[in-house]
This record gives C-alpha cells, structure tokens and sequence, in this order.
C-alpha cells in the first residue's frame, strides 16, 4: 500500500460503511416501524403512496364586502342617534361613500365612526363622506382569516379521520393541504367547500308587504329556504346567538323527524337563547346555516337548557357531517379549491415498480458498459456507483426528505452522470500513462488533473438543481434533492472512493505498468 | 482487458473546426425553424400551464370509443386517450372557473362509475395556478442561465461565460422546437428536464472549456483554431463515454420507467443529444470570436 495515508483509508471506508448502514431503514421500509434506526427511511411522496394534495385559496374579497357592508350599517346607525339624513349610501369596490343632505353633523359622524374603526381612512367632501378599506385594514382582516381558516381545516380534517395530514399556509391567501392515503378526497372536499356559519334568527311574519315586494327594510334580511326556493322568510338581521356558542353537537335520531343532529351551547349561549325563547313564544325561529334557511320551527316554549336538535330532510351521513363542521366551527370565509392532485394507491405502487425496474435495468446497462470500456478500472468505477447509490438513498432517510416519481427520475439519471466522474479520471489517467511509466505518478496525475474539472462541472449542475429548488413546487423539489445529492454523492465517491480502489488494486495486483 | 476503448484513438486528430461552417449554418436554421414552431404552433401546454382537469381510469371490458360517447354527451370539450395501455385512459377537460371544475370532476366521476375498475389519479389546476406556474418556470430556467453565466465568469474568462451560454440558448431553444414538432406534452416535468439539459450541456461545456484553458498555457505558440481542434479531441472520448452511459439510464427510464415519466425522459434524451452536440460545435467555434492572445492582434 504505497503512499496511501492511514486516515485517508479509514475515513473512505467509515463513510462507505455509514452510507450503506443508513441506507438499510430505506430498503427494508417498515411503515410503521417505532425503532429509533428504522425510522430513518425515506419518506415517499403522495404520487408514489397515494392521496390527496389540495391547494386552497381563502375568498377574501368576501370578507371585504362584507366589512364594507358593516361601515354602511355603522354609518346608519350613528347617523340615527345623531339624527343626521343620509341621502345615499354607494358601496364600491375598496369604498362607502355616503352622502348626507346637509353638512352640519359630517364631522361629528366622522369622529364616531373612527372611533369605532380605528386605522380606517376617512375623507370628507362637501356632502360626502368616503370610507375607504385602506391596504393596511385589508391586511389585518387577511392574516386574522387565514389563520383562523388555516385553525378550522385543521379540526375538520382532524374531525373526518385522516392520518398525518399536512397542513400549512402557502403564500399570502393560500392554506396547502397533503393527505396521504386518502382515497376520495370527494368527502374532504365537501367539508372543507361550507363555511357552516351557523345563526338563530326570530322570523318576522307580520310584515308579509316586505316579502311580497322582495325588499327588506332597515334591521331585517330576506333569506331562502334550502329546500324550496319558493320559500322565503323575513328575519332579523341580528342573529340571537351563533355557532361560535356552540360546545357540542353530534348526529342523533329523532323518532318523528329523522335524522338530526343535537348541539349544546355555552353559558353565554345558553342564557340568550333562554331569553329570547321566552320572549318570543308563539314566534318562529330560523336555523341559518351559510345563508339558508334549514328548519324555522314555533317557539312553543322557553328553551332554558341550553340544548336542543336541529332537523331537516337529513340522512345519516349528512347529519354526522354538519355535526363534525358546526364543533369544527365556521371559517370566516369561503375557502375555493384552486389545484387538486390526487393518485390512487394503485398507481403510486406502479410507480414504485417502474422506477426500480428502470433503475436497475440503467444501472446494469451502465455497468456493463464501463467494463467494456475500461476493464478492471469499469469493475471499480461499478463499485463506486453501487455506493453512491447507497450514499443517496440513506441521505435521503437521513434528512427525511420526501420521494417522489420526479425524485427517482433524478435518481436514475444520476446513475447516467455519476460515471463522468470517473470517466473523466480515467481519460486523465490514459493520457498520463502515454507520458510516463511510473504507475502511482501516471495516477497520482490522473486524480490531480482532473479534480478541477469534475468540481466545475458538477457546481454548474448543482447550480440548475438548486434553482429548481427554489422555484419547483412539489414533485419537481422531490428531483432537485435527489439530482443534488446525486451530484454530491459522485463527487465523493469518484474522488475518495475509486482513488482508494485504484490505489489498492495496484498494490495488491502489484501492476508495474499501466494500460487503460 | 477487454480493449474496447482503443475504438476512440488516445489522441484523435479530427478537425472538428473545420466543419464548424456547416455546423453553423445547420443550428441556425434549426433554431429559426424552432422559433417559428413554437410562435405559430407553439408546444402542447398540459394541464399544469393551461388549466384543466384530467382523471385516469382503468376500465373493465370499456372501449375508449363506449367512454367518449357517455361523455362527449354532456362535456362538448372532452378528449380522451389511451395511456400506455388500453385499459387505461386519460380523460381530459377543459375549465372555465374554480367551482365549475370540483363540480365536474364529480359529476365525471358518476357519469362512468360503473365502467371504471379504479380512479387512478385525478388531477385540476384552476387558470390563476396555472399561468402562477408557467410563470415561474420560466422565471427558474432565465435564472439558472443567468446564474450558470456568473460561475463561469468568474472561473473562467468572461469569453467562455459568452460561449457557455450562446450553447445554452441554444440547447433550449432548439430543444423546446423538437417538442413541438414532435407534440410532446410540456408540463413541469418538462421545465425540470429543460433545467437538468441546461446543467448537463453546461457540464459537457466547461470540460472542454477547462481543456482549452489549459492547452492556452501550455502551447504559446499554437493557432486557435489548432489549439480549440487539440481540446476537442482531448476530452473527445470522455464526452462520448459520459454522453453514452447518461443515454443508457434515460433510455432505460423511457422505456421501464411507466407512462408518466416518458415525456421527462424523452425530452431528457433529445437534451442530451442536443447538448452534446452544442459544446463541440457551438460552444467551442464561438470562442474564435474573441482574441485569446496579444499576439493574435498581430495578424
């Protein structure tokens, strides 16, 4: 063993040793394995295990309209106590802009309704006044929602039984979601598309001239009725009592009316809704959910337990389904589905099975190859890229990064380009052997004067792949991380591990010249 | 041992530069027909960059014909294809909005319930993710040369950052006129096989470029044209071994590596050809533009 240092030995073969030890987790693949060790396996993508990726985008221009509904009421309401005449109220698009009949009281509005909006940009003109929903205000309600949608997903999906989902913000309106293993995301769909906002109104059937014209004066709202759009019912526009007083609700079984689901409210909830119900007797009460109405039964008595069932022409599935989105709670607004991806089982095992054949099939081919090519030195080089394959597949465990079907085509492609390392080597090597006969020099050379090519080379790939990083999304990120770890791994192995083969081949083989 | 190798000489002396006239010629046309191709034909943008649905079934006993006749009934823009297999087909559509969409996939879904043995895989991409999408690819592969031209500059001279990135224009372009003559469908996939071609062909590039480098100091006295010949044919049999074993593993995934890695692997491929191709006769010609030498002034 000429000239080859202790150290240098040792750490090739502890690093080949590690690279292959971390890579067992991977390849015995026990999913459900606890062991600190098998742990460390690669995690495989939705494509390649199957399910879900939904890409959510929170309708904030909802909520904007309805903020900007909320300053036209306010503005009624102090223009009432200060007995000021508002001639007319315009709602656009970022702006209220009310016009009042005379300017004496503008300012003293102004200043109430600042108060009661602060931040907001108020500008008087003449008669007018102009609230406007400025960037700033449009920003707090935007990261209240989202993360407020981002707390509701989450306990629906929790609520709906599926494992290890992945739940995350994604960009400035968007909440990304991964469901492994879900097989019809239809159901996840359907709970996620309510926002199962949830009111008790008291129905108003006096003032039947209201519905007949279609319009609904100051305080009260027309809504439909779910099943028949025929139906419609005038309501108070303040809601006795929410879902958010909600603390319960479950799918249960009415003797007469079917299926139903039964809730509880709070302290707090309780309390109104005792107050109201014995206020109100012989009056309807409107169950709103999402701006339907589902049921509008008589107040027959107070309601003071705090409990009581909502009915409608439910089965089974849809009542435990309202259950699990009223305990849920409602999301502030709607949420759209703008991307969806979904593979079934059946397809990411064919994955699997394709990329693996591919890859052994491109591994032998490339195998056979070198040792057509360069003979003994093709073995070594072979040796080297069984190992670097080893080295990317425990990387991969090891830093828990996620396989897809992108992620093996990088894997098989960089079984292609690993070899360049050592074929750059070898034609040094060839080259050297023409100008002198001293074997350990001619490969000393060889090594020495290739290096700066191979890492200049292999930085511009590692360059494009991180840039893939950066701007791929998903599938595409799972082939940057194995096409640089690719990259990485070769290097090591062409620099370190087939110097160490070559140099112990020559001093076991004891080779006094050199033919490439 | 088995002396297969001695098939390229150690020293090949083929005048590559000689050629480069009609090398030249042939790449600029090609990259005209492209760039005509690809403003009038233009590529065959999948779901991921022109918004749509697509599901995969496979199906029991069910032609393609039996499944479009239910469909095209009630959907006037569905297309459907058979995927590798014939019991496997993809069923394409068209959407206009969000909600439209999630409600069509479902309604799909019922239409063929019961020719269906399984859902494969379901995908929809709404029209504002899509051009999200087509924008930042775009965005990734104009970095990445960007970036590519800086290493080069600053390892080499900035000469070889020029060459470097004149051949990987043209590796894309010309890349990019072969996909759309040969219809292949253009999806993120395809923006990561254009970035891994822009990284090999760079590789490939700057093996020579480091030749030329070198071969510059050591013969003074040496033409360019002579000299860029001798760098050539120096790294001539590495850049034919590593071209041929890359071609070995794409070829295997384009055949074994299942239906939907086959345009990544296709357009691999064609890249690589492509990119191999560019460095000798591209990258290296375009260096005589420049004078590398005080002397050459002289001329």
């Amino acid at each position: 063993m000429k000239n080859y240092p202790i150290w240098k030995s040792f750490t090739v073969i502890s690093l080949v040793l590690l690279g292959i030890i971390f890579a067992i987790p991977s390849i015995i693949y026990d999913e459900n394995s606890e062991n600190w060790f098998l742990k460390n396996k690669i995690n495989l993508g939705l494509d390649l295990q199957g399910g879900s990726y939904l890409l959510l985008e929170v309708q904030l221009d909802v909520l904007y309209n309805e903020e900007l509904e909320n300053f036209a009421d306010s503005v009624r309401l102090i223009s009432r106590d200060q007995a000021a005449k508002i001639e007319q109220i315009v709602i656009e698009e970022n702006d209220v802009i009310v016009t009042f009949s005379d300017i004496n009281k503008i300012k003293d509005i102004r200043d109430s309704f600042f108060q009661m909006y602060r931040g907001i940009s108020l500008q008087i003109n003449n008669n007018k006044l102009n609230i406007k929903l400025n960037d700033d205000y449009k920003k707090i309600i935007q990261d209240s929602a989202i993360k407020q949608s981002l707390e509701i997903v989450r306990k629906r999906i929790d609520e709906s039984g599926t494992k290890e989902p992945l739940i995350q913000r994604s960009g400035k309106k968007r909440i990304l979601l991964q469901l492994p293993g879900v097989k019809d995301p239809e159901r996840i769909k359907d709970l996620l598309g309510k926002t199962a906002k949830l009111t008790f109104h008291i129905v108003d059937d006096e003032n039947t001239s209201a519905l007949n014209n279609n319009l609904a004066p100051f305080g009260k709202m027309i809504v439909l009725d779910l099943y028949d759009e025929n139906i419609k019912y005038l309501l108070n526009k303040r809601a006795v009592v929410g879902g958010e007083n909600l603390v319960d609700a479950k799918g249960s079984f009415d003797q007469t009316e079917g299926h139903a689901v039964s809730f509880r409210f709070d302290t707090e909830g309780a309390q109104k809704f005792g107050k109201v119900t014995t206020n109100n007797i012989g009056k309807r009460m409107a169950v709103v959910l999402d701006g339907v109405v589902i049921t509008a039964p008589r107040i027959s008595s107070a309601i003071t337990g705090g409990s009581g069932i909502i009915t409608g022409n439910f089965n089974a599935q849809e009542a435990s389904d309202l259950a699990v989105l009223l305990r849920a709670g409602a999301l502030p607004a709607p949420l759209e589905i703008v991307e969806e991806r979904s593979v079934g089982a059946g397809l990411g095992a064919d994955s699997i099975a394709a990329g693996q054949i591919a890859a052994i099939i491109g591994m032998v081919l490339v195998c056979i190859f070198m040792i057509l090519i360069y003979g003994t030195f093709g073995a070594l080089a072979n040796v080297s890229l069984v190992v670097n394959l080893f080295i990317i597949i425990s990387l991969l465990g090891a830093i828990g990064a996620t396989l897809t079907l992108p992620g093996i085509a990088g894997i098989v492609l960089t079984i292609g380009m690993a070899v360049d390392a050592n074929v750059l080597i070898f034609e040094r090597i060839k080259e050297e052997s023409l100008k002198q006969t001293k074997v350990f020099q001619i490969v000393k050379n060889g090594f020495d004067r290739a290096m700066s090519t191979i890492l200049d080379a292999n930085i511009t790939t590692l360059i494009a792949a991180v840039l893939l990083f950066a701007f791929g999304s998903g599938p595409i990120r799972g082939f940057s991380i194995t096409l640089s770890l690719g990259v990485i791994a070769s290097m090591f192995t062409a620099l370190m591990l087939t110097n160490f083969l070559v140099y112990m081949y020559l001093s076991f083989a004891n080779k006094k010249e050199l033919k490439l | 041992m088995f002396g297969l190798n001695k098939i390229i000489p150690v020293e090949p002396n083929i005048n590559f530069l000689g050629l480069r006239k009609n090398f030249l010629i042939f790449s600029i046309l090609a990259i005209l027909l492209s760039i005509g191709l690809l403003s009038i034909k233009g590529l065959n943008l999948g779901i991921d960059f022109k918004g749509g649905t697509l599901i995969e079934v496979s199906t029991k006993n069910t032609s393609i014909g039996e499944l479009r006749e239910i469909l095209s009934s009630s959907y006037s823009d569905v297309s459907l294809q058979e995927f590798g297999d014939e019991s496997i087909i993809l069923i394409r559509l068209q959407n206009k909005s969000n909600q439209e969409s999630i409600e069509t996939v479902n309604s799909v879904k019922n239409l063929i319930q019961d020719k269906v043995v399984e859902f494969r895989r379901s995908e929809f991409v709404g029209p504002t993710i899509s051009s999200e999408l087509l924008f930042r690819g775009f965005q990734a592969v104009s970095f990445a040369l960007i970036a590519i031209l800086i290493y080069i500059w600053l390892r080499f001279e900035w000469q070889f950052g020029f060459g470097a990135v004149v051949a990987l224009t043209h590796d894309v372009l010309f890349t990019l006129g072969l996909l759309s003559i040969l219809n292949v469908e253009f999806s993120l996939a395809t923006i990561a096989a254009i970035l891994t071609i822009a990284g090999y062909s760079i590789n490939d590039t700057v093996v020579i470029f480091d030749r030329v480098r070198e071969n510059l100091r050591k013969y003074k006295k040496l033409e360019l044209v002579d000299l860029f010949n001798l760098s050539v044919n120096n790294t001539l049999s590495r850049t034919i071994m590593t071209s041929l074993t890359t071609l070995l593993a794409l070829v295997s995934l384009f055949i074994f590596g299942g239906e939907v890695i086959r345009p990544f692997a296709l357009t691999m491929i064609i890249g690589v050809i492509i990119g191999t191709y560019s460095s000798v006769f591209i990258a290296v010609p375009t260096l005589l533009i420049f004078k590398f030498r005080p002397q050459d002034e002289d001329d």
